[in-house]
């Protein structure tokens, strides 16, 4: 099945405004959809949907107090919203929309929603960089960083979800709509990508008690590691409160900076994920700090050297 | 104030309802929590119990509450915490605490905690 991955990411939402000032701070362009919902988009058009929590255009809200309403999905074309159609109304309602789109509820009751994906093609640089041995990718007189830099986030990554039943979750998405496993962290769970996605993962999964089911956090690729750090960065001194990172992942190679959000669930900006194709081998190790990153940093107030012991200057 | 106390702020700061974190020093790993509730001032270590170590509740500089301010909110993942106690009512950490931090008042309005809550937190619950 050709899904490419998460579109939108739906929440209902106890601080309206100060959602949307978030997420404007985050880097996403607000789009208002109605009278009570907001799209905040990457540079490709994925991004977050908000509304007020008791707005009735949002699908019922999981037991848990969690704040995501619903997943929408991106597919390649109509054929495979038919082929996913066919599978689910084997055991479940599917609903389908005047667009085109499909809804229905997954094996733990999250609700999805599957539709032709409205990804906008980017044609933009990756972060370029010089290193002795290599040609340079940056021509002359090409600087590498400047003040008023961009740092936005272009594409919605991936999903984060804490589950109840991992069993039950794996099975749903890997043999009813064909993702596959990349990597495991035993203890906490896999990463999964759809078929027609080469990033590392697009979900996570945590096994977690029930009264937890949520979601733990979502992610928007960057165009590097400096415009992840100088995004991460800005954001901190507008007031934001940093939850881990920035630092690099192991499995998936992405450079990652976790923040706190109103939206009850981390935001996350990642930069330089691996790709992999069906030839991968899934690797496993034991969840904890060892395994979940290559180096971890913290962010501190800018500082320089300066002066002597006695050199007046120096602060 | 005694030298083994560390001054965080004056209680006119908090007005009534409101939280806001301090550090009690500038290199010290978690701020601390003060929240007035009907007058009165309680403090916490701004440390989710939620996973391992302890991790920052808010959202933005002071978003200590949820948006009613009825509760102490973790931000991480939606916790709620009872402002009285520090006890988890809602969210991933049901069944644990903050933890809470004495407050003492000197009689010129200035709230100080005992030092050794700047060196304590990260390694905490
Ligand atoms: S870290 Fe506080 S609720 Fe998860
Ligand atoms: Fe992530």
């Amino acid at each position: 099945m050709r899904i490419i991955g998460p579109d939108y990411l739906v929440f209902g939402v106890d601080d309206l405004e100060g959602s949307k000032t978030y997420l404007e701070d985050f880097g996403l362009k607000p789009v208002q959809l109605d009278d009570t919902g907001w799209l905040y988009e990457a540079l490709d058009g994925t991004g977050v949907i908000i509304r007020p929590k008791a707005d009735p255009k949002l699908p019922a809200p999981l037991e848990t107090k969690n704040m995501l309403r619903q997943q929408i999905y991106g597919v390649e074309d109509a054929s495979v919203l038919n082929e996913i159609e066919a599978e689910m109304s084997k055991d479940r309602r599917v609903t389908r929309l005047s667009d085109g789109g499909i809804e229905f509820k997954d094996d733990l009751g999250f609700e999805l929603r599957f539709q032709v994906t409205i990804r906008r093609e980017l044609s933009m640089p990756a972060e370029k960089i010089n290193a002795p041995g290599a040609p340079a990718q940056r021509a002359p007189n090409e600087l590498g960083v400047t003040d008023d830099m961009a740092a936005l986030p272009r594409s919605l990554s991936h999903v984060v979800l804490f589950v109840p039943d991992m069993d039950k979750v794996v099975s749903f998405f890997c043999d009813r709509l064909g993702f596959v496993v990349t990597d495991v962290l035993t203890g906490a769970g896999p990463f999964l990508r759809p078929q027609a996605n080469d990033d590392h993962h697009t979900h996570f999964f945590i096994r977690t008690p029930a009264y937890m089911q949520g979601c733990e956090h979502l992610a928007f690729h960057m165009g590097g590691p400096t415009e992840l750090m100088v995004a991460g960065d800005r954001f901190v001194r507008k007031g934001y409160q940093s939850f881990w990172g920035p630092g690099r992942h192991k499995f998936g190679s992405n450079w990652f900076w976790y923040f706190n959000s109103p939206l009850g669930v981390h935001f996350e900006y990642d930069a330089d994920m691996d790709k992999h194709d069906d030839s991968w081998v899934a690797r496993e190790a034991p969840n904890g700090p060892e395994a979940s990153q290559i180096f971890l940093l913290q962010w501190r107030e800018k500082w320089a050297p300066s002066g002597g012991p006695e050199g007046g200057s120096g602060a | 104030m005694s030298a083994n106390q560390l001054r965080l702020c004056h209680r006119d700061d908090i007005p009534e309802g409101a939280a806001r974190g301090f550090l009690p020093l500038p290199d010290a790993p978690r701020n601390v929590i003060v929240v007035n509730r009907g007058g009165q001032l309680h403090a916490y270590m701004d440390s989710c119990p939620h996973y391992r170590g302890g991790t920052p509740m808010a959202w933005r500089k002071d978003a200590y509450l949820d948006s009613e301010g009825a509760h102490l909110a973790c931000h991480a993942h939606g916790a709620l915490f009872d402002i009285e106690t520090g006890a988890c009512v809602s969210g991933p950490c049901l069944g644990r605490k903050l933890t809470r931090v004495p407050l003492s008042e000197a009689p010129d309005g200035s709230i100080s905690v005992p030092a050794q809550v700047a060196g304590r937190a990260a390694r905490e619950s």
